[in-house]
């Protein structure tokens, strides 16, 4: 059979399918503000949001998801800006988008939930330009050593990634320059103050430690879930990670640990950013979102089902004590022994280390 | 004569489709590699220094070296074992062919992802090769070098890029008339000689051609050796990664990229006049056998 097409056929196809396209906008402008929100998958769980949805009937909410920090940027940087609503930024590279004049302030007067933030973030410089706020803080939570407690006989500190080889080939560090150093530093005992802003004799010794500690390591890891099988199968038995491999494992029967080292512990912390063009009824929609998900109906679902903390105190009485102690809300002075991730000044020639280090 | 103008006038958009989708966004990274950058600004001064840096790092050197070093080796490693595999489909299967040119094709419908991590099920310190060596008794303990390491990089690049060094070389044998080498024969030529007078020049198009497909898909691979290399999986294309994203340095990512990219091409011509002064080059472009 053959199949024909001619010019009327053609056109009324064409038209159809214009009016189809025309019709669904109008549809969509009439029933609500939609809310484009660029974010990682974990954050946007359609039970955390369904009060919001139910509360705010004239807003909808479109996600994006983001695989990386950089990612996010590189989007926003290349002209993406335009398409989206409300962005995720880390804490420590606000500072990124704000130079790029890609971000308006928080309005703290539509965002009455911001009044509920620990005072960490509170009294933070990061984030803040000119006494405004243009990433808020959303969530946060610490990158810890994760470890096999039934392959390993004591709880591991930084040295374990140093020195000695008794888990030699059995390490992993994750492929990543800022936190690869951050750790080097707290190693080599270098105060806080100076990690950042670390001159070239010391970035020599943090090289020396890493060339050292790449001897050891199995593998640099890039994703999560890459890095949960390989615990799983035994290829590592300690690593730096994040908090989820801990908990899924020991979920699925295996005997995990977790450890903090006394030296340090890398805390991070995610924010809600509001791109410069947004205005008008839609920057209202995104402001009372911002401000849903900093109070207590999304943080309640957060700190179980993430389990992650929000960045407000919005929720701390809603929530179990054993739940608490999961997402480090229990004893809030733990927070000081922390050191939040930053932008270093030479961060090319951190990156630049890194990939020495790597290549060497 | 109209005919052609018509092919003309129908090539246009192809033609500028390809400039459009293509080539542009190649010259902005060529103009971005002549910029520097400065927190997040890029500043349009045009300037030397990413290439200076290149020519000056040895990390970035080293890298450059090692990605057409392995492009090379696992075309050669692929060579060889293609080689005699495309030959037998061709010459010597009839009724099976079609099924065994799927069965080379199958494990590219996989995806790159799951065939890695079936190496990485095969290879592990507790994987199916460690252990059946060691209940053989071959081992007492796990080989740990089967995995995370070059060696496991470079199994890994040779198995999945195999498929496309046989579809060339299959190509080439196909065209390949057996009356010449009857004839070879016929003149007195051994058969180590028919093979390396008649054969090899005659199929070298082809081996050329895989050979440059897997070259080039292994230059840019960064998964594999990042997933199954362990702590030495660097490339030069993840250190381009880098560039871009965390480090935001776009114009020292463009100059990396661009100065592979003129590597790349060096290859390609070189490649271009061999296959064009063989027999069948000149056959393909000059259309007289």
């Amino acid at each position: 059979m053959a199949f024909h097409i001619n010019r009327r056929d053609l056109l009324k196809t064409v038209a159809a399918g214009a009016a189809l396209g025309a019709l669904s906008p109008i549809n969509r402008a009439m029933a609500a503000t939609e809310v484009s929100w660029m974010t990682w998958e974990n954050l946007a769980k359609p039970e955390y949001l369904q009060a919001f949805l139910d509360a705010n009937a004239g807003i909808d909410i479109a996600k994006t998801f983001i695989g990386t920090d950089d990612e996010q940027f590189a989007k926003l940087r290349a002209g993406g800006a335009d398409s989206v609503d409300l962005i995720t930024p880390g804490l420590d590279k606000v500072e990124y988008y704000v130079e790029s004049d890609l971000l308006q302030p928080i309005d703290f007067d539509k965002v009455t939930n911001g009044k509920l933030l620990y005072d960490a973030f509170k009294s933070s410089p990061l984030g803040k330009k000119d006494g405004k706020t243009y990433g808020i803080p959303f969530y946060w939570g610490i990158n810890p050593v994760v470890y096999r407690a039934d392959l390993m006989d004591e709880e591991p500190d930084w040295s374990v990634f140093f020195e000695g080889d008794k888990y030699k080939g059995k390490l992993a560090m994750r492929d990543y320059a800022l936190e690869g150093i951050m750790i080097a530093a707290m190693y080599l005992g270098i105060p806080r103050e100076e990690m950042f802003v670390m001159d070239d004799k010391q970035l020599a010794e943090i090289k020396k430690a890493l060339m050292a500690q790449k001897k050891l390591l199995r593998t640099y890891w890039n994703s999560i879930s890459d890095l949960t099988n390989l615990f799983a199968s035994g290829e590592v038995v300690c690593a730096f990670s994040w908090v989820p491999p801990y908990y899924d494992l020991k979920a699925r029967g295996l005997d995990m640990g977790m450890a903090k080292p006394k030296q340090g512990v890398i805390g991070w912390c995610d924010t809600l950013a509001v791109p410069a063009g947004v205005e008008g009824e839609k920057l209202d929609a995104v402001f009372k979102l911002v401000n849903y998900l900093l109070g207590p109906d999304y943080g309640k679902e957060l700190a179980v089902g993430g389990p992650y903390a929000q960045s407000t105190s919005s929720a701390r009485d809603l929530i179990s004590d054993e739940q608490k102690d999961k997402i480090f809300i229990s004893d809030l002075s733990i927070m000081d022994s922390f050191v939040w991730k930053q932008n270093p000044p030479r961060y090319n020639e951190w990156v630049a280390l890194w990939n020495e280090v790597k290549a060497s | 004569m109209k005919r052609i103008t018509i092919g003309n006038a129908l090539s246009v958009p192809v033609f500028a489709a390809v400039a459009a989708l293509c080539i542009a966004p190649l010259a902005i990274l060529f103009a971005y590699s002549f910029f520097s950058v400065s927190f997040v600004a890029i500043i349009k001064d045009p300037t030397f220094k990413n290439y200076a840096r290149i020519a000056g790092s040895s990390t970035y050197r080293w890298l450059i070296f090692k990605a057409f070093l392995s492009g090379a080796g696992i075309a050669a490693i692929t060579a060889i074992i293609g080689y005699p595999v495309a030959w037998f489909i061709a010459k010597r299967v009839t009724i099976y062919k079609s099924a065994l040119l799927t069965l080379l094709l199958v494990p590219l419908y996989t995806g790159d992802l799951v065939r890695i991590f079936a190496w990485r099920v095969l290879l592990g310190a507790e994987g199916v090769l460690n252990s059946l060596l060691m209940w053989i008794g071959l081992v007492d303990k796990p080989i740990d070098a089967l995995l995370f390491s070059p060696l496991a990089t470079h199994i890994v690049l040779a198995y999945n890029y195999l498929p496309f060094m046989v579809i060339g070389l299959w190509l080439a044998f196909e065209a390949l008339d057996d009356r010449l080498l009857e004839a070879a024969q016929d003149l007195g030529a051994g058969s180590r000689s028919a093979f390396v007078r008649v054969t090899l020049p005659l199929t070298m198009p082809g081996l050329i051609a895989g050979a440059l497909m897997v070259f080039v898909m292994v230059v840019g691979d960064y998964l594999t050796p990042q997933l199954v290399g362990g702590a030495s999986g660097i490339t030069i294309i993840s250190a381009i990664n880098d560039l871009f994203g965390t480090a935001f340095d776009w114009p020292l990512g463009s100059a990396i990229a661009w100065t592979m990219l003129a590597i790349l091409a060096l290859f390609f011509a070189l490649a271009a006049i061999v296959i064009s002064r063989s027999t069948l080059g000149k056959a393909m472009a000059g259309g007289e056998a």
